[in-house]
């Protein structure tokens, strides 16, 4: 018990740190006023977490809604609606509110707002869609008015980065009553902005919360216009019509960056893409065929000619801001190196058909290979390279493309029955138990979790087991680079790339820092220099 | 002509069902869950089990249909599965946008196609003729989405007459209404041309010639009028395509309209949301062919009396 209580105390000393480090840049003239168009490709689903988790929503939203916690641009966690906590038992973490906090609606946050705000997500019929984001968080009870304690159904590591997620927003209970189904249209939370108004495939807008408990929020309004066509989008950042473009066009971006008018802005994201390998399908149980796999792609040329700098390397299978991650050196163990793949290739028994494919016992090495086209950067174009590549190596691909609604469906389902799969991770607390647990624990074969490579191992079974129930941070990090280097090991992934989050504004737009998590959209500081 | 009305509405009924029983049937045929999709990626089996009950997904087909059915009969077209708002409210945002776009498309279309059609059709070998020809050519055989960009830059982009893109105001309108308009433009013309120039070789305008009836009346009065079915039917047919069917130049021109919730409903198989927007899509398609048939009447004395 004092074991952790001193290791969190060591990660709430590192949080304040690095968030006194992050307030202490140098002060620029700011400017307050002005109304800052955003132009993003998609109009929400809602503007209430219970029913919207995906990031149209969420890029508006995370202005207005505000958790306990917050991560910041530097994934740490920062307090937010929450002072500090306290661990009181392996299931409980206690929390003092910050005093005197409005929402917009005038009402006063507190311990029962935020009983409130999980009582309806978590027990609700249905349940909010972030519920299964949640992990083993059973709920919130009061202790007192500014004091509230979180609740774990069992002990659970990745708790506070849980709690500290875009979707974790405390709302309204007062306005949740008054508005009932309307509230996820014109939600009402604590942040700096509130909302105004809302047309439907139009545009969202947002305007500063006077009584913000915290520095006001410099712009006057934000207004966040659906323009769907990106070629349009960028026009838009042209001719003057948007000052900030979500989803820029990746082609149009080296212009952008020589363009003194206009600033792009840029981070490594944590989502990884993968071709993914059925481990638990022959030929792909045999680790040597897994190997020579990886060592017949040549990630750099993807990433160079197909990726032209929108993504950034994967050096494991998870992003480099997730807790947890630790670099897996795949390109010292795993180097494109054809001559290495065959031989792996034949170590394993496979020899050269009179069709240069490989052959084993008159078996052909043929693998079939389901994507979707669109769901993720590029992916439809990353499959067929791999695709060439693996042919390079007398392995035969067969590709079958499907809507990404249909591939959904498959890959979710069980039995698989394709040897490969096209997918996208994004590791959405931050925390590596999130995805080490989902995708690589023997029980999370699909429907109960995604480990969709049917990968089996006891020791990293035991190991993400005993990460997950610890809330000591540090031994849980030692955890998860063990389960990597088993995995490194092991592969039953080719990571190909780790998205990178970019962000297209005028110059004009200050005080905008972009966040790792692609739905921290935070314009609490951003101003306009004109 | 009361009794025609009633008839043709009664009739209205089996296809507006067979048209709810054809979407609830694609969509249930397709793959993919909207539950699961909705959910995303990280949803738990349970979290998805319990929405899909909430939803009343887990009922067999038929069930669901007869449901619908009652509920549409009184005027619920049910709540949006993913906005969990009600359908009609979803319909009430877009309807009007699309509204505006499909008129003025259909305006541009009945003006300049006809137009265009009709004076190619008087100066047959004129250079307008050849200019009409190869433009209706060009309109039938460019992509929306390209003719929509190609516009954006020219007259937002280097011009900065008009807006990149949204609704609002009559400028906003004029760059998706044109180029929405233009396949339609180049077929009403090709249309108009052939049938007035077939009806120009008739005896009866031959006749009116012979007479001496100046030639401004023989295009007008009987060419034009003869030629109209044809014309007329192929505009009915028009509108409902540029109703359903404006979804690229929707996308280009970040118009929210009917076509864009069509396609996200159906990407996120929203079987709600998709049964609702067909259905009332269907009704207008019913109602502006009811119209086009009583055009007839009007043009043409003979079909109101068959009628």
């Amino acid at each position: 018990m004092t074991r952790f209580r001193n290791a969190l105390l060591v990660l709430i000393a590192g949080a304040v740190a690095a968030g006194l480090l992050a307030s202490a840049g140098p002060a620029e003239a700011q400017k307050r006023g002005g109304t800052l168009t955003i132009v993003r490709p998609t109009d929400p689903v809602s503007l209430d977490p219970n029913l919207e988790t995906t990031a149209p929503g969420a890029w508006v939203y995370f202005n207005m809604l505000e958790g306990l916690l917050t991560l910041d641009a530097k994934m740490q966690i920062q307090p937010s609606l929450a002072t500090s906590y306290e661990v009181m038992s392996p299931t409980r973490v206690r929390f003092k509110l910050r005093p005197n906090v409005k929402f917009h609606d005038g009402t006063p946050m507190n311990a029962a707002a935020v009983k409130f705000t999980y009582d309806r997500a978590l027990k609700g019929t249905p349940p909010a869609r972030w519920a299964s984001l949640a992990g083993s968080l059973s709920g919130a009870e009061v202790v007192d008015d500014l004091t509230v304690d979180i609740v774990t159904r069992e002990p659970y590591g990745p708790v506070l980065r849980t709690l500290a997620m875009y979707c974790m927003g405390i709302v309204s209970p007062t306005a949740v009553g008054k508005l009932g189904a309307d509230f996820s249209r014109a939600p009402v939370g604590t942040g700096p902005f509130k909302f105004v108004e809302w047309k439907t495939n139009t545009h969202v807008i947002i305007e500063r919360f006077p009584d913000y408990w915290g520095d006001k929020a410099l712009l006057d309004r934000v207004i966040f216009k659906v323009v769907p066509e990106e070629g349009a989008r960028m026009i838009a950042l042209q001719t003057g019509d948007a000052d900030m473009v979500l989803f820029p066009s990746p082609a149009l971006l080296p212009a952008l960056r020589r363009d003194p008018k206009f600033t792009v802005h840029e981070t490594t994201g944590i989502r990884v893409v993968f071709a993914g390998l059925h481990a638990g399908m022959a030929p792909l149980d045999d680790v040597r065929v897994r190997q020579a796999l990886l060592h017949a792609v040549d990630r750099k040329a993807i990433l160079d000619n197909i990726m032209e700098g929108s993504a950034g390397p994967a050096m494991g299978v998870l992003a480099p801001g997730v807790f947890g991650y630790k670099d897996m050196q795949l390109d010292r163990a795993y180097p494109f190196d054809r001559a290495k793949a065959k031989a792996l290739l034949a170590q394993a028994g496979w020899t050269p058909g009179s069709d240069g494919i490989m052959q084993k016992g008159g078996q052909r090495l043929s693998l079939s290979w389901l994507a979707a086209r669109g769901r993720y950067p590029k992916d439809g174009e990353i499959t067929e390279a791999i695709q060439a590549m693996f042919k390079d190596v007398g392995v035969e691909a067969k590709v079958q493309v499907l809507e990404w609604a249909a591939v959904f469906q498959q890959v979710r389902g069980n039995p698989f029955n394709h040897h490969m799969f096209t997918l996208g991770w994004v590791t959405s607390n931050a925390d590596a138990d999130y995805s080490l647990y989902a995708l690589f624990h023997s029980k999370q074969v699909p429907p109960a979790g995604w480990n969709t490579s049917r990968y089996a191992n006891a020791r990293v079974d035991t190991l993400v087991e005993q990460a997950r129930r610890s809330l000591n941070q540090s031994e849980r990090e030692k955890l998860y680079f063990e389960v990597q280097d088993i995995l490194a090991k092991e592969m039953v992934w080719i990571p190909v790339y780790t998205t990178k989050e970019i962000v297209a504004t005028k110059t004009a737009v200050k005080g905008f820092t972009i966040h790792p998590v692609e739905y921290n959209l935070w314009l609490g500081k951003a101003w306009l220099d004109k | 002509m009361l009794t025609f009305l009633v008839r043709r509405l009664m009739l209205a009924v089996p296809v507006l069902l067979g048209v709810v029983f054809v979407v609830m049937l694609t969509v249930e045929l397709i793959p993919g869950d909207a539950v699961a999709l909705m959910l995303g990626e990280h949803a738990t089996p349970e979290a998805v089990a319990k929405l899909r009950d909430y939803l009343g997904l887990d009922k067999p087909m038929l069930v669901r249909y007869v449901e619908y059915v009652g509920r549409v009969a009184r005027g619920d077209l049910g709540r949006s599965i993913q906005q969990n708002r009600p359908v009609l409210d979803e319909l009430a945002d877009v309807w009007p946008a699309t509204l505006e776009l499909t008129v003025a498309a259909l305006l541009i279309a009945a003006v300049v196609g006809v137009l265009a059609g009709l004076v190619s059709a008087v100066w047959p070998t004129s250079l307008f003729d050849a200019v009409a020809r190869i433009g209706s050519l060009f309109g039938l055989s460019m992509p929306v989405f390209w003719t929509g960009l190609v516009l954006i830059v020219v007259f937002a982009f280097w011009l900065s007459w008009l807006p990149v893109g949204g609704a609002g105001t009559p400028a906003h309108l004029v760059l998706p209404a044109v180029t929405l308009a233009l396949p339609s433009v180049a077929m009403v013309a090709r249309m108009t041309r052939s049938s007035v120039l077939d009806v120009l070789r008739e005896d009866y305008v031959r006749t009116a010639r012979a007479k001496g009836v100046a030639e401004r009346l023989v295009v007008s009065k009987h060419a034009l009028r003869n030629a109209a079915i044809p014309i007329l039917t192929l505009l009915g047919l028009q509108a409902g395509q540029l109703m359903g069917g404006a979804v690229l130049t929707e996308t280009v021109f970040a118009w929210p309209g009917l076509g864009r919730l069509i396609v996200k409903a159906i990407f996120a198989r929203d079987y709600v949301l998709v049964q609702g927007a067909v259905l009332v899509f269907a009704v207008a398609f019913v109602l502006i062919n009811l119209a086009v048939d009583l055009a007839y009447g009007v043009l043409d004395p003979r079909v109101s009396r068959q009628g």
